[in-house]
């Protein structure tokens, strides 16, 4: 549903009732989504029904059944007593919407890629005027699927190997942080074409136009090895870090000194004061002071799926890479803050 | 240094003159715009003891020969928003009071434009010029202080109370000069044996607090020791760098002007980094041949010193105002660095796009070539590198533009006339590579 389109309509949801199920559609031109639910069918039919308030009056109804019935003009929404009668929408005026091209589809789990998505995500750029670096980044290899976002601070790459047979394309995380609440969970399709990428499941699907500019050479930005490497607890770093983050505000960095047998995390504000911590773990190379923005540290390690998060590192004016202990799936190249 | 940079400019008489201007015949009576109050007055009804905010009735009263035209005319805001486009080419920080008057903070102008008292002048001759128009200009280090020499000023004047005059300049003044001294308060201090802002300052506080209270005397002895309660940036030190050229002959494309830019950017970015200074916004100015001018300016999401980041955001700026008016020529370019900041932490960048501010390898490899060249004329002089575009022109038919440069300014303070072209031959630039 469009929240800021300049149609009308568009603030409309379109609700089609045939054959034993409700197809809710609702789109903003750039993303659409389609949804299906089994319903009892007393009568076909379909109707424009303004999406936030029936939402909001669906919501408010007692819990139960809720019937919705429509005239030309009217919908009808009752549920266990109360009734709303809401103007309905013209029809007529709604986009046609095509059905997907998914013959060229990979198929894929859901979970697992809705989870992936969610990792790589926190790198998207949601500057508008950088709009290539809003995108996730699918990147089809003959055995595997590469999903990057960069906003040019950090950037992320997530391999899913075994997904295989895909096309590349640039898609906006705007839509696909959307997919696990929309379209579910479940087996789903994707397919990627020149113009539009849509994801299908059995619950319903969403299409969204893609990007049409070229993703940075990111493999260059990539270093090949790294001098030092830190391993520490995954979630005693991000306390640690959260800690910090109390004093830092958002413009402070957490400087962290690593050392032989771990890591000193510091936070020094002029005005306000300190915080400084040390937090065990292992660390080989020379020691060494580098500084991070503490929200983009955050990310990085909260998007790490082992219970240990290794950060390696070469000088402190040089990116950062983390990854699991065990997995390297999943890498966040972070750029430090100079001191 | 301080330099009085706050500006007043307060139109004269505004409705009243812009009355006279629509309907000429009008000029040289006593006449009063308005239709139940006195709205505006000329000077010539002012000298019957017409004042603006007066009954109409009283005002008759008082001069029964004046002319009273209803103001309803629709030209007041054309001619406001003329003075104000004139006001915008000398800084882009202007603070609209009403429709006829402003504060214009021109400190981050004076590279470009001259001292305030130049800039006060020029800008008097221009609205004068242009509109038809007389507006009194008062000049000073803060808000409170330019508005006061504005109005001691009129008509038609400028007053510049330069820093370490203020007590002389506000002390002799009577207190009905001082905001928030209404016929109320003059009538008490007058009771007080208190006539001058000098008075002020001299009584005790706590008697001015007996007989005004709390509030209103400290409000007024601040104000009378030239302290702006308002808050105002304290210490000021340099808000900005910039440079000008002046170009004698005139260049036909304001693209021919890109090497003029470059040298100054190169002058600017390299005093910012001997002041080790960072510049938040870039202001680029372009003067044409029939002297009007434009300035634009861009903020950087970080702040830099970096020549070629700050190149980069002066060029495109400049090319901005080339599209805006093409086949132009051009008398004057000036560059403005402000937003000035000592060496913050910086969010390195990756170099993902072509971004080149903002920590970006672009930037950093600016700022190493930068450390580079000011080493190298530290120990050779500045000469010893240069631009490879200044080297070409020097070649070229542009080697007028070059010997051109005639004035550079650095924190308002006149330099000596550049001593001339700085020729290089291709070997010395071999050691920048």
């Amino acid at each position: 549903m469009g929240t800021r389109t300049p149609l009308p309509i568009l603030q409309g949801l379109l609700c089609e009732v045939a054959g034993g199920k409700l197809t809710v559609t609702g789109t903003d031109n750039e993303i659409t989504v389609r949804t299906y639910l089994d319903v009892e069918v007393t009568e076909e039919g379909k109707t424009v029904i303004p999406a936030k308030l029936a939402a909001d009056a669906v919501r408010k109804l007692p819990s139960g059944a809720v019937t919705i019935s429509s005239s030309d003009t009217e919908v009808e929404i009752t549920g266990n007593g109360p009734r709303f009668n809401l103007r309905a929408m013209a029809v007529d005026d709604y986009p046609q919407i095509a059905e997907p091209d998914t013959s060229q589809a990979v198929e894929v789990e859901g979970g697992m890629l809705t989870q992936a998505l969610a990792q790589v995500g926190v790198a998207a750029s949601t500057d508008d005027a950088r709009p290539t670096l809003t995108g996730v980044m699918f990147e089809a290899e003959d055995d595997l699927l590469r999903l990057v976002a960069t906003d040019a601070y950090r950037l992320a790459v997530k391999e899913l190997p075994g997904v295989a047979g895909g096309t590349s394309k640039l898609v906006p995380y705007r839509a696909l942080r959307e997919l696990a609440r929309t379209v579910g969970t479940g087996k789903m399709k994707v397919a990627l074409g020149d113009r539009e990428a849509s994801f299908v499941t059995d619950d319903g699907r969403l299409t969204v136009r893609v990007i049409d500019s070229e993703f940075p050479k990111y493999r260059q930005l990539l270093p090949e090895s790294h001098s030092n490497r830190l391993v520490v607890d995954k979630d005693s770093l991000l306390e640690a870090v959260g800690r910090a983050a109390l004093v830092a505000e958002d413009h402070i960095p957490v400087r962290l000194a690593m050392q032989s047998g771990g890591v000193e995390l510091s936070v020094i504000r002029q005005e306000v004061g300190e915080a400084t911590e040390l937090l065990e773990g292992d660390y080989s190379g020379e020691d060494m002071t580098i500084a991070f923005n503490t929200r983009y540290l955050t990310d990085g390690v909260s998007a790490v799926a082992d219970d240990k998060v290794v950060i390696e590192t070469s000088s402190p004016l040089e990116p950062s890479l983390l990854h699991g202990a065990e997995n390297e799936d999943f890498r966040y190249l972070l750029m430090p803050v100079r001191l | 240094m301080d330099i009085p940079g706050i500006l007043h400019a307060d139109l004269d008489a505004f409705y009243a003159a812009v009355a006279v201007l629509e309907d000429p015949s009008l000029a040289g009576k006593p006449m009063a715009v308005g239709s139940g109050v006195v709205l505006s007055c000329t000077y010539e009804a002012r000298a019957f003891g017409v004042a603006g905010g007066m009954r109409m009735v009283d005002a008759r009263a008082r001069c029964p020969q004046l002319i009273v035209v209803d103001g309803s005319f629709g030209a007041y805001s054309e001619y406001s928003k003329q003075v104000f486009s004139i006001f915008e080419t000398y800084t882009p920080r202007i603070e609209r009071i009403s429709i006829d008057e402003g504060f214009l903070d021109v400190t981050g102008s004076v590279h470009l434009f001259g001292s305030p008292r130049e800039i006060g002048a020029e800008i008097r001759k221009r609205v004068r010029e242009e509109t038809g128009l007389a507006v009194s200009v008062g000049a000073s280090t803060r808000k409170f202080l330019s508005k006061i020499a504005s109005q001691v000023a009129k008509p038609d004047g400028l007053i510049v109370v330069e820093p370490g005059d203020e007590l002389a300049f506000l002390h002799p003044l009577d207190v009905s000069y001082l905001w928030g001294v209404g016929p109320v308060t003059k009538r008490k201090l007058t009771d007080l044996g208190i006539n001058t802002i000098g008075d002020i300052a001299a009584t005790n506080p706590d008697s001015l607090t007996t007989m005004l209270g709390r509030g209103a005397s400290s409000h007024l002895y601040a104000l009378a020791n030239n302290q702006d309660p308002r808050p105002i940036e304290r210490h000021r030190k340099a808000k900005s760098v910039g440079a000008q050229s002046a170009i004698r002959s005139q260049i036909r494309t304001l693209d021919e002007v890109v090497p003029i830019l470059q040298r100054l950017t190169d002058r600017v970015a390299e005093r910012l980094r001997a002041k080790d200074r960072t510049a938040r916004t870039v202001t680029v100015r372009v003067r044409f041949g029939d002297l009007s001018s434009v300035t634009r300016s861009a903020t950087m999401e970080t702040p830099t010193s970096a020549t070629g980041a700050i190149m980069d955001v002066a060029t495109a700026l400049l090319k901005k105002v080339v599209e805006e008016f093409p086949n132009h020529e051009t008398s004057l370019i000036g560059i403005s660095t402000s937003g000035l900041g000592v060496g913050e932490p910086m969010q390195l960048a990756m170099g993902v796009d072509a971004a080149t501010t903002g920590g970006t390898p672009a930037e950093l490899e600016y700022q190493s070539l930068d450390a580079s060249v000011d080493e190298l004329r530290r120990r050779f002089g500045r000469s010893v590198v240069t631009h490879g575009s200044d080297l070409l022109s020097s070649r070229t038919a542009f080697s007028d533009g070059l010997s051109d440069i005639m004035t550079l300014r650095d924190d308002g303070i006149p330099e000596a006339l550049d001593g001339g072209p700085e020729y290089v031959t291709e070997e010395d630039v071999t050691q920048s590579g």
